[in-house]
């Protein structure tokens, strides 16, 4: 009798724990606040911070290196002069794939403001964990501030704003040992085929061509993404889209053209398994001709190079000779948004945008980086002058014909991880360029439905 | 005792806590993850039911394949590689004739309580292309066998497994160094009167009674390598690609960096019921009776 009654009971015991259980998890996400998402739309003029009380605000932002530390230090200083009574409470950001900022919004536990990317911003916009911030964009004046030509850093393709860009259309770069070619007598390559020359030159004299840091499998995006611009300007962000597929003749062409070149010796032995320190110790020690990252990697390369570092432009396809001005890289709708469950939405949101403001004055100031989101007070001098490079960047600025994506402005998430681990595996020589098509033809299928 | 066993109410309540705790901690997560591995989830909404297009996708899904590859190969080498090492080891450090036994035990054991990150960066400079110590000693012998260890789409896996395998040679050494050490001394007076010689006695008395200690050992390497991760996380980020993708690694890859949880929860229910296949099988032709002294 007993032992049917204390089977009973716990039967009953662990159906109610898993019901429970089963509950909470199939429960639904948190009701957005009336305040976020289209509800939100009261967005007020007035200070959000009227009263003397010291308000915190938990923030979720890059600190890592001076190229993160510096803004954000800077704005705080800024933010303490015009918000006396508004403390920010720092959760430095972990390069995780945005994996700890995703267990936030699932735990419900989103800090004030955070930083975000574009793909996440798609998964935050469809489960309400991100405040939409058209109305903001206007009160806080920050809209009129946005440079025109950085628009598409703002407003997300639907037509809102999620959130305040700071960074603008960086670029991808292939930095060159200008004191190399001069000592093997090699060209800077205009085309592919002098490009070709040059990596068999410098095979010959023991000399790496190319440095890639291609464990980071972004480099390896932005690599093949640089060929593909040579015969389509939009590049990797026309299969982002899905207006794209990855068997036209300009993604054809760029895979089998980079997967022969790495053939011919591209790329260091083991280049996919090398991290930044040890490809940048080739460029920088004299043992490596090129070497490809973003534009931010100028300041670095003049300290340790002086003036015998330049970059260049990308080599052309002989299919088309005016690709010359399409870069790769480019921004994409991120930067500093607001949890549309924060206790102080008004005040975040403010606070948001002025870091953001903040943030581009202290690039161009401490930075010498002159690709910024936002119009800054044109009587602000950099600390320090420009170095050659970025000067002649500057220049070359307003020329450039069109921009596409780093690999963490891509804004499907799935073609983002697609295009990463493909990108990597065309820059191992037995991966054929067939193979890296076929692969990609069959996910996008998949990915866009096309 | 027997009065202990008796009383129903006082077994409920030494074995509910732990109950209660291995249901919140194992059963309701893997309960979660077969439901929800028939969803379309994000990860954050609510997800929609999708019947069993997951899996379906699996199988088309040449990741899939190589993951599945790769978590047998990883499996079969470290299994391998560390119980036949291990044995030949812990017979070794068994035998009282053999001197300085208490140094060998601690340094074959050492390897395991380092940091598995300690490990892999240290063999990430072993295997260097450019500067690590292998190939550079190949180059010294004027031997031709040097080569990208960790950037080639075949070879990868298997020197991620070699590292993984001797980092917890250890684990699986101490194991059967105390499964020797229980075996009673007769049977092998037994056997030397027999006439038999040392490796025939280990061979008809030691291994057949390390039975159960190589079950436990082999549930532990075979399902240790379907389920590697941490390794090629830290060595190779999966690549180069998607060559050095296992099973936990396709999952990572779908759920945290595509944001699709539902299909990542696929292969991980895929992942469990492999683990538990193999712990079927292992324990079903392996040591099927219990050995008692």
């Amino acid at each position: 009798m007993f032992t049917q009654n204390f089977k009973k009971a716990l039967s009953l015991l662990l159906v109610l724990v898993l019901m429970t259980f089963m509950l909470a998890g199939c429960a639904e996400a948190k009701e957005t606040p009336t305040a976020s998402a289209e509800n939100n739309t009261n967005a007020s003029n007035e200070p959000a911070t009227a009263s003397d009380e010291v308000i915190t605000l938990k923030i979720y932002a890059q600190y890592a290196d001076e190229d993160t530390k510096v803004p954000y230090d800077y704005a705080i200083e800024e933010l303490a002069k015009v918000y006396p009574n508004v403390k920010l409470e720092l959760d430095i950001q972990a390069q995780d794939d945005g994996q700890k900022l995703q267990s936030y919004a699932a735990t419900g536990n989103l800090p004030d403001i955070f930083q975000i990317g574009a793909a996440q911003i798609e998964t935050f916009k469809e489960s309400g964990n991100i405040l939409v911030l058209d109305d903001y964009v206007k009160s806080t004046g920050f809209g009129d501030k946005v440079f025109q030509s950085a628009q598409n850093l703002l407003w997300n393709k639907d037509g809102h704003a999620y959130a305040f860009p700071y960074a603008g259309n960086e670029l991808v770069l292939i930095y060159y040992n200008k004191a190399l070619f001069k000592q093997y007598n090699v060209k800077v390559p205009e085309t592919y085929e002098e490009l070709e020359t040059a990596i068999h030159t410098f095979n010959e004299n023991d000399i790496v061509p190319l440095a890639a840091f291609a464990k980071e499998k972004w480099i390896t995006t932005s690599l093949f993404d640089v060929f593909a611009t040579r015969l389509e300007p939009q590049g990797i962000k026309k299969l982002d889209s899905g207006e794209g597929k990855a068997t036209e003749e300009a993604f054809v062409k760029a895979a089998e053209r980079l997967h022969h070149l790495v053939e011919i010796g591209l790329l260091a032995d083991g280049a996919t398994n090398m991290n930044y320190d040890q490809a940048a110790a080739l460029f920088y020690e004299g043992k490596a001709a090129m070497f490809i990252n973003g534009q931010w990697e100028i300041a670095a390369s003049t300290e340790k190079l002086g003036d015998t570092v330049d970059w260049m432009f990308y080599p052309t396809f002989s299919e088309n000779q005016d690709a010359k001005m399409a870069f790769a890289g480019g921004g994409s709708a991120g930067g500093y948004a607001v949890s549309p469950y924060s206790e102080h939405q008004d005040l975040a949101a403010e606070v948001a945008a002025f870091l953001s403001e903040k943030y581009c004055e202290a690039k161009h100031l401490y930075r010498a980086n002159p690709l910024l989101a936002v119009k800054i007070d044109p009587s602000l001098e950099p600390v320090n002058p420009y170095p050659p490079m970025m000067e002649r960047l500057s220049e070359v600025l307003p020329d450039i014909t069109s921009t596409t994506a780093f690999a963490w402005g891509l804004s499907n998430p799935q073609f983002k991880v697609l295009i990463e681990d493909q990108s990597q595996f065309l820059l191992t020589p037995d991966y054929s360029a067939e193979e890296f098509i076929t692969e990609m033809n069959k996910s996008l299928e998949r990915i866009h439905g096309q | 005792m027997k009065r202990y066993f008796a009383n129903k109410k006082a077994i409920a309540v030494f074995v509910a806590p732990a109950l209660l705790l291995f249901l919140i901690m194992v059963f309701y997560p893997l309960t979660q993850m077969f439901v929800k591995s028939f969803y379309a989830w994000n990860g954050l909404s609510t997800g929609k039911f999708i019947g069993l297009d997951n899996y379906i996708r699996l199988f088309d899904d040449t990741v899939f394949q190589t993951s599945i590859k790769n978590g047998l190969i990883f499996s079969l080498f470290i299994t391998v590689f560390q119980i036949s090492i291990a044995t030949v080891l812990a017979i070794a450090v068994s035998n009282i004739k053999i001197k300085g036994r208490n140094f060998f035990r601690i340094a074959y054991f050492l390897p395991v309580v380092l940091s598995i990150t300690v490990v892999c960066q240290l063999w990430l400079s072993v295997f260097n292309s450019e500067y690590g110590m292998l190939n550079r000693l190949f180059e010294l012998l004027h031997m031709d066998y040097a080569q990208d260890w960790l950037s080639d789409r075949h070879k990868s896996i298997y020197v991620i497994a070699f590292v993984n395998a001797w980092q917890y040679m250890g684990y699986h050494f101490a194991l059967l160094l105390a499964g020797i050490k229980s075996i009673p001394k007769d049977y092998y007076e037994a056997a030397q009167i027999d006439g038999a010689s040392t490796v025939e006695a280990h061979r008809k008395v030691t291994l057949p009674l390390l039975s159960e200690t190589y079950k436990f050992c082999l549930i532990l390497s075979v399902t240790g390598g379907l389920n590697a991760f941490t390794n090629m996380y830290i060595m190779t980020g999966g690549g180069p690609g998607t060559s050095t993708y296992t099973l936990t690694y396709m999952m990572y890859s779908s759920a945290f960096r595509a944001y699709e949880y539902g299909y990542g929860m696929s292969a991980a229910a895929f992942l469990v019921i492999e683990c538990l296949i193999a712990t079927l099988v292992i324990n079903k032709l392996v040591a099927r009776e219990r050995i008692t002294y």
